[in-house]
């Protein structure tokens, strides 16, 4: 008994004792926790408010004035257009990329219908793959299911079925497949090439200082600059060949584990050069996360240190991930791609929902560049350092 | 000519508050090398004494080029470590324990690696891989993982490496730590080869009795001063039995008089 106390309260000195190892033990994971979790939590709201705050575009033929009072007494402020039959391919086209939000078209004879006890029908375009025609098509369908009941009240006593809705659904079945993908896979992506080069990163670097290897590296000619490179390189190869494995096996079980869920995706809507195009971003964020996890393994003493710092980081990442789980769309804000990962995970939705802009795509490259020469700098700078690869 | 000179080398070391506390001292920077100067030359063996926390270590990590001197300066025949340390690294070989090689390859591995990164032919790198690995018995563990090996084959290992390059200076921090006495002198007597073959050898230990076999000169650190560099022959003189071990103590003693650690 005595020997374990003495066990635990060498183990428990250890940690107590080491500042680094209390903030990264202790304090960092509640920490983690809480800028996660509001993180996740202002993303949720910030997408419900956006879509609730988009004013509707919609295009009517035949609608009762007396139904659009009802719909503006709802506090719904949809913009109003006139339909006409010979603009319908142009309109379809606008609700396909998301310009417009629906079309409603009622019989010419709908007033003389309700009149006369005649089941009218209503009928509504929408796309489901866009998420403001996708929130425009609930929130119409209320309303008319309110107005029925109100009307059939009204005019003849009773709450009668007094009209019925009919639903053409105009959706690009290649984008809405592309959007499944987009809310899934950002987030495991993100994970695979963060796994990949955390299991192998610290142990290449915080090990070889630990295992005091890396100074019989340091005392032959090369210079250290070229250290950093090969050993960010080597890594960066490992963790790819580790993403790609596992990337393969989600873009082959996604499938089957849709499908089990009742829903369709299909991996071969992807052609060879948007495949492409999604290599040389994941090549760029794996370059970026490895420069990341190489310096804060470069900067700890010891594997397992190196292991705590990154995590702040892996949550950071996975977080910024799970944003795009909510909008299923890439972002058209510039800014976005000038930030490392965040960059990334925008333009890999972007990829996936077949809506990809050069400029972003530039960018996003091009920073990534950037981020991963800074980090290089940094871990020559850190295998220079004399305090951080002999301190003890 | 091939001569390794150490000029005024001074460098120091923060103190934590705990360290500062041990010591007893207010100061917050610990003086691990103070105007060393010495120098060692070709077909000799320098040895470097100087008891644990001496500053030898600090001297050679500084030659080394893994530290750098807060000031003064190390020339390795005409190459500063200050303004050019990778030719240094290029012409130095150095061994000591810090230095460790992966346990996870094979000496024969490693042996190519380290050869490759000083820029070596292949054609070379074999012919002094065979030569070596015959030479100190390493040749049929060649294709044994380090971490399988027994202290001694890896103390032989890591001294390959340190060679691999051939270089013309030879830096060696206590090379028969650990090793049993037929290993011991293997070492030894392959450092008597080196010197033989004209490199300029710095020895550093703690072993009087290998002082006294090895060295041509020798220079006795204590608290980061030169307390005495002479030829072997010269610093024996001052004792009249000739004991190396009696002069160091008193050397020891003398600095503890004028309030040295020792």
């Amino acid at each position: 008994m005595r020997n374990i106390f003495t066990i635990f309260r060498k183990e428990f000195f250890r940690v107590m004792s080491d500042r680094r190892l209390v903030f990264t033990a202790i304090i960092l994971p509640g920490l983690a926790i809480y800028i996660m979790y509001t993180f996740i939590g202002t993303a949720i709201g910030g997408e419900v408010e956006d879509i609730v705050e988009h004013k509707m575009i919609i295009y009517t033929e035949n609608m009762p004035t007396d139904f659009q009072n009802f719909v503006y007494a709802q506090n719904i402020n949809p913009e109003f257009h006139d339909y006409d039959p010979n603009n319908h391919e142009e309109i379809e086209e606008q609700i396909l990329i998301g310009e417009v939000d629906m079309i409603i078209i009622f019989s010419e004879t709908f007033e003389d219908d309700i009149d006369n006890l005649v089941i009218s029908e209503i009928f509504i375009y929408f796309n489901p793959g866009e998420k403001y025609s996708n929130y425009a098509y609930g929130q119409m369908t209320n309303v008319i299911s309110t107005y029925g009941t109100i009307i059939g009240l009204d005019r003849h006593g009773d709450s009668y079925y007094a009209f019925m809705v009919d639903s053409g659904i105009i959706m690009d079945e290649e984008k809405a497949a592309g959007q499944g993908f987009a809310m899934l896979l950002p987030m495991l992506i993100i994970m695979f090439l963060f796994s990949g080069a955390m299991s192998i990163g610290p142990d290449s670097i915080a090990g070889e200082n630990e295992r005091g290897t890396i100074a019989t590296l340091l005392i032959t000619p090369v210079k250290r600059s070229e250290i950093a490179i090969g050993k960010v390189l080597s890594l960066t190869a490992v963790s790819m060949m580790s993403a790609t494995s596992s990337f393969i096996g989600i873009m082959f079980s996604l499938p089957n584990l849709m499908g089990g869920a009742g829903a369709e995706l299909d991996v071969f809507i992807y052609g060879v050069g948007d495949i492409t195009i999604l290599f040389s971003v994941l090549l760029a964020t794996v370059l970026v996360i490895v420069g990341l996890v190489s310096v804060l393994s470069a900067y700890a003493k010891t594997i397992k240190e190196a292991g705590m710092l990154i995590m702040p980081f892996y949550f950071v990442s996975i977080g910024l991930g799970i944003s795009s789980m909510f909008s299923g769309e890439a972002s058209s804000e510039l800014w976005v791609y000038f930030m490392p990962i965040y960059s990334s995970v925008n333009l890999i939705i972007a990829v996936l929902t077949f809506d990809i802009s050069l400029t972003a795509y530039l960018i996003t490259i091009g920073t990534s560049l950037i981020y991963v020469t800074i980090f290089v700098f940094i871990l020559t700078r850190l295998f220079q350092s004399e305090k951080i690869m002999f301190q003890k | 000519m091939n001569t390794l000179e150490v000029k005024n080398l001074k460098k120091t070391f923060k103190l934590s508050k705990k360290q500062q506390k041990i010591e007893r001292t207010d100061t917050k920077l610990k003086v691990a090398v103070n105007d060393l100067s010495f120098t060692a030359y070709p077909g000799e063996i320098f040895g470097l004494l100087g008891p644990n926390g001496a500053g030898k270590t600090t001297c050679l990590r500084a030659i080394s080029t893994l530290i750098k001197p807060d000031s003064g300066d190390i020339f390795v025949g005409e190459t500063s470590v200050v303004t050019d340390p990778e030719s240094v690294r290029g012409k130095i070989g150095f061994l000591t324990s810090e230095l460790k090689l992966e346990d996870h390859f094979t000496p024969n591995y490693l042996y190519i690696y380290f050869s490759r990164l000083h820029g070596i032919e292949d054609e070379v790198i074999e012919e002094r891989k065979d030569a070596f690995f015959e030479r100190f018995g390493i040749a049929e563990f060649r294709e044994v993982k380090v971490g399988d090996l027994s202290t001694g084959m890896k103390q032989k290992v890591s001294i390959a490496i340190s060679l691999v390059h051939n270089p013309d200076y030879i830096i060696f921090d206590e090379p028969t730590n650990g090793l049993d006495v037929l290993t011991a002198r293997s070492v030894m007597d392959y450092l008597i080869e080196l010197k033989e073959a004209g490199k300029t050898v710095i020895l550093s230990t703690h072993i009087l009795s290998v002082v006294d076999k090895l060295c041509d000169r020798v220079g006795i650190i204590i608290n980061g001063k030169m307390k005495l560099c002479d030829t072997l022959e010269n610093v024996l003189k001052t004792d009249p039995n000739n004991n190396l071990e009696e002069i160091f103590f008193e050397l020891v003693k003398e600095d503890e008089l004028l309030g040295g650690a020792y």
